[in-house]
């Protein structure tokens, strides 16, 4: 408890550092393009609630559907590529080639297959995270010793139950750190997908305020913005609290 | 024991090899009678290993027949305990939840939770560790993480019990103290029981019979022994060292390992 304790009173200490520093350039700058923290923090309490619920709700819900949907893929195709040495031999070479591909580049090829709605912005990042997520998944998996399944097997468990109690758990590790490190590459490619055909989310609000010249709401979106990237990562170390709990040694 | 020795587990023309074709281990025609503990010595290479695997049903594809009770092994009548010298826990999983999910996947539908927590309950205790219950496998010493994985085995009461080099990696006194649990477990649920060691004392100290693998690849040279050890294995524990039948028994086997291992 103290531990954690201390652990929030160091994130406290970084963000008013943070603010003390961001304070000490704009009074060197003294420019309308950085206004100070307090008129940032007044514009953001100034919001409309109901607005900015419905944006964070946008761009929570695309980034949530694109990570469930790699999630999911990437678990079948990198379970499938480290249980079986054939499907491995076959799908190997695919993501070999295609994982280089820098996948922000084909953006506009997505949106002129998928529209600009909501399919492309919910692909884009599905895209960006899955062959992260395939590769990482594949390697956790073959790090389990084979001789972890030796018991299970020995008393007759099915292909399913060794997935449930071996290979899942076993891989789960490195798949909440691939899901931490991609989680903001995964906010940015959001960003760039709430620039266009949109009316909701917070890359449409920042934009929307840059466009008005309205800087210290734009700030306040970007602040905003970074506080759902947090609270995601906080949901993840949750994740990691919940069930990496084994690997701490008492 | 004699009225039910006429079952057991028959080993007919057992041959594993590798993928090229070399063989691991073969042929081997063993017959051992039901609810006891068989040791099992041998040089590396010898096989013993590659054995309890395949009666584990961890190598499918071996030759011969693997029977217990007239019936094979890796059928669904048949439960198999395996005891793993790296202890075979899962570490994302408690002391409770490992032998848990063990009883879930060998006795499927068979007991309900109840059923489950007292069989738990039971075999924890009888290790001593019921105190451990909730603690991953991780913050264990290597002596608790074997007792754990004994109490998992003997609680989905398998009918063959197989443990391969289980206290090789522990110091003398821990080792003693779990020979000493395994034998009581074993009282408790009498399973035919394959104990694979390289240490002769142990094999002396634990086994019912004490089957001596020849060098080499098992069967490409010699048939393995049977040896009867029952004068030793009916002795409370801490008398079995000092006895006349353990020295004798020691330098039968020593004798014999230096015929037939070198």
């Amino acid at each position: 408890m103290r531990q954690r304790l201390r652990h929030i009173l160091r994130l406290l200490l970084v963000f008013l550092v943070m603010n003390a520093i961001w304070y000490l350039i704009y009074l060197l700058l003294k420019h309308p393009i950085l206004p100070s923290p307090g008129a940032v923090y007044r514009a953001m309490f100034a919001l409309d609630c109901r607005e900015v619920a419905l944006n964070v709700g946008y761009s929570l819900l695309r980034i949530t559907e694109g990570v469930a949907l790699a999630l999911v893929l990437g678990l079948l195709i990198g379970l499938l590529m480290g249980r079986s040495p054939f499907w491995n031999r076959v799908l190997d070479p695919v993501v070999y080639l295609t994982y280089p591909i820098p996948k922000i580049a084909l953006l506009p090829v997505v949106m002129l297959f998928f529209g600009l709605g909501e399919t492309s912005k919910v692909l884009m990042i599905m895209l960006i995270l899955l062959f992260q997520i395939i590769i990482s998944v594949r390697d956790g998996i073959k790090a389990i010793p084979e001789s972890t399944y030796d018991v299970l097997t020995s008393i007759g468990a099915g292909s399913v139950q060794k997935f449930w109690n071996v290979t899942l758990p076993g891989a789960l590790s490195v798949i909440l750190s691939t899901i931490r490190i991609s989680l903001g590459t995964a906010i940015s490619v959001l960003f760039f997908t709430e620039i266009y055909g949109t009316e909701h989310g917070m890359g449409f609000f920042i934009m929307d305020a840059w466009l008005r010249l309205d800087y210290s709401e734009m700030y306040a979106g970007i602040l905003l913005f970074s506080f759902v990237g947090f609270v995601l990562f906080l949901l993840v170390d949750l994740l990691d609290y919940k069930f990496m709990k084994w690997r701490k040694v008492d | 024991m004699s009225s039910l020795e006429s079952n057991g587990l028959q080993i007919e023309d057992l041959q594993v090899s590798y993928s090229n074709g070399e063989p691991v281990l073969g042929k081997l025609n063993l017959s051992l009678p039901e609810f006891g503990i068989y040791t099992v010595l041998g040089p590396s290479g010898s096989g013993k290993s590659t054995l309890l695997r395949a009666i584990a049903g961890l190598l499918p594809g071996y030759g011969g027949k693997l029977l217990f009770n007239g019936r094979t092994v890796h059928d669904q009548h048949t439960l198999v305990g395996l005891v793993p010298q790296n202890y075979g826990l899962l570490p994302w999983k408690t002391v409770h939840d490992n032998i848990d999910i063990a009883l879930k996947i060998a006795r499927p539908g068979e007991a309900d939770k109840a059923a489950r927590e007292a069989q738990i309950e039971r075999w924890l205790t009888a290790m001593g560790i019921a105190g451990l219950s909730g603690r991953y496998p991780l913050s264990l010493s290597g002596g608790q993480q074997q007792r754990v994985a004994i109490a998992r085995a003997f609680a989905i009461q398998p009918a063959i019990l197989l443990l391969d080099e289980p206290f090789s990696a522990l110091d003398a006194m821990t080792r003693e103290g779990l020979q000493r649990l395994f034998l009581a477990g074993w009282q408790e649920h009498p399973a035919t029981a394959l104990f694979v060691t390289h240490d002769v004392e142990e094999a002396i100290l634990l086994g019912q019979r004490i089957l001596v693998m020849p060098a080499g690849k098992a069967g490409t040279a010699e048939a393995p022994e049977l040896l009867d050890n029952s004068a030793v294995f009916g002795m409370p524990y801490e008398d079995k060292r000092d006895s006349a039948e353990f020295m004798e028994r020691s330098r039968t086997i020593r004798r014999m390992m230096q015929e037939r291992w070198q």
